[in-house]
């Protein structure tokens, strides 16, 4: 799933500080199942707005806003949106940008999207994949270094880890502790042997 | 003739390299100066290249300056700022100016360093860039590009010395796989443990040149301790930093003791003060390694 976090209150009133009449578009996938675009936080995001003076001209929660079909399909669940003279889509960056691509006013952003990742036991885990279109993560214990680690390290980690915390970040596992953890615990850590070289395309290779 | 670093590389001798800093600025008057304070005491000066990922004069344009001034340079170059066009192409660059020794490493996060908004490239890790580096002395580039008369490096790399560190070592061996001439380590004052460490790679014929920083202080040590990955200055060390009536003169000391018991163990030593190199000739004559050539 996208992960996103809600932009401060302030900051979403700043964008708008030129603009009225606003349809709020939500989004009932992955910003619902985190609680920045679901139903609860639309209606919570439109008393706001109203009790800040705007107008709010109604709200929409699509099943997913990075997979709107077209206006009318928007049209279709509220007619109200043919009154916006703004929307603000509280969804990832492909929900604003799909939203965007179908109405013909200005579109905000009411998140910040932050990565590739997931939800389990309750909690959020961003950062699990850098979506780089060649998964190997099998060779790392299902642990991948290209997005949890900040310097994409492929051979191991670099020299800056402390007792197993990230060089950027000590509240932060440092990926390769992960990724020996996970290769250890499934008998694989002869993976670690692999020297994984920089690829380039080549005539041989096209 | 005088003998070069590869050539005291493939001698008996115990190596001497020393770190210098480039400038916040374009004025090479204090490096060059601080260069000069140990000419003819060590055996190649190491340039760095944005260390701890502060800007500053690219190591590209030092190592030139100090090659004029009649040093051996080792350069060192970090997959943080560039990508593989741009680390081979300093490269060819390197070479063509008449520097011969590198020092590959994968560099401080810029999170770290004073433009943490920088973004940080690691397109190649040091593995991949060294082993780059052994094509293009082949005479390909990355892409398999003909490369006309292709550089021929001395090449370094780092490695960090504990050896209870598996995946730090297993990367180690890695980059000695590539086929380099030299691994650099970070500071050493735990001698047991570098002891260890070197057991371990026992069956690893590369010189290793262990890193050493002269202690100004039991709080510089504490700190050290926490925030420098890889360092590890045992309490004894610290205690005796704490007690002395003159700190600086005592951190030299043990510099020099830890040279002495280094001399034992392995190939050379990297020397990093802070700030200047004005003890360092004092420091490699209490040590009895050298004296002025």
């Amino acid at each position: 799933m996208i992960i996103s976090s809600a932009k401060p209150f302030e900051e979403i009133l700043e964008m708008l500080k030129n603009e009225d009449d606003i349809f709020v578009v939500g989004c009932n996938a992955c910003a619902a199942k985190i609680h920045v675009g679901g139903e609860p936080e639309v209606l919570e995001m439109c008393k706001r707005l109203e009790d800040a003076g705007k107008h709010v001209v109604g709200w929409v929660i699509p099943s997913a806003a990075c997979s709107v079909a077209s206006f009318d399909s928007l049209v279709e669940k509220n007619p109200a949106i043919k009154d916006a003279k703004t929307i603000l889509v509280m969804a990832c960056g492909s929900g604003v940008s799909i939203v965007a691509g179908v109405v013909d006013v200005p579109v905000y952003p009411s998140n910040d999207t932050v990565s590739l990742g997931g939800r389990t036991q309750g909690e959020v885990v961003p950062e699990l994949c850098a979506m780089c279109g060649e998964c190997k993560i099998h060779y790392f214990g299902s642990v991948c270094p290209k997005s949890l680690c900040p310097k994409h390290l492929l051979n191991g980690p670099c020299g800056g880890s402390v007792n197993g915390k990230c060089e950027i970040d000590p509240e932060k596992d440092c990926a390769w502790e992960l990724i020996c953890n996970r290769l250890e615990k499934i008998g694989r850590l002869d993976l670690l042997d692999i020297t994984w070289d920089a690829e380039e395309t080549t005539e041989d290779s096209v | 003739m005088s003998r070069t670093f590869k050539d005291k590389l493939s001698s008996n001798d115990f190596l001497i390299t020393a770190e210098v800093s480039p400038p916040k600025g374009t004025d090479l008057i204090d490096v060059l100066s601080d260069a000069e304070l140990i000419r003819g005491w060590v055996d190649a000066l190491n340039v760095t290249d944005n260390q701890k990922a502060i800007m500053r004069m690219s190591p590209l344009a030092v190592s030139k300056s100090l090659l004029d001034s009649g040093h051996e340079v080792i350069m060192q170059l970090t997959c943080r700022d560039r990508n593989r066009l741009a680390l081979q192409s300093d490269l060819l660059g390197a070479y063509s100016m008449g520097i011969r020794n590198i020092c590959i490493m994968t560099g401080d996060h810029t999170t770290k360093g004073d433009h943490p908004k920088a973004r940080p490239v690691y397109d190649l890790d040091s593995v991949q860039l060294l082993k780059i580096v052994r094509k293009m002395q082949e005479g390909f580039d990355l892409a398999g590009n003909v490369i006309e008369n292709p550089p021929q490096f001395v090449v370094g790399a780092v490695t960090n010395t504990d050896p209870s560190k598996k995946a730090q070592m297993m990367k180690l061996r890695k980059k000695v796989k590539t086929g380099i001439n030299f691994m650099q380590t970070q500071a050493v004052y735990d001698i047991s443990m570098f002891e260890s460490f070197m057991e371990s790679i026992g069956d690893i014929e590369v010189p290793i040149i262990a890193g050493v920083i002269p202690l100004r202080s039991a709080n510089m040590a504490r700190f050290m301790n926490g925030n420098i990955p890889g360092i590890n200055v045992p309490d004894e060390i610290i205690e005796r930093m704490e007690s002395a009536e003159k700190p600086k003169d005592e951190g030299m000391d043990i510099c020099a003791e830890t040279i002495k018991e280094l001399k034992k163990l392995c190939r050379g030593i990297h020397l990093m003060p802070i700030g200047k190199h004005n003890n360092t000739p004092t420091i490699l004559e209490m040590a009895d390694i050298r004296k002025k050539q």
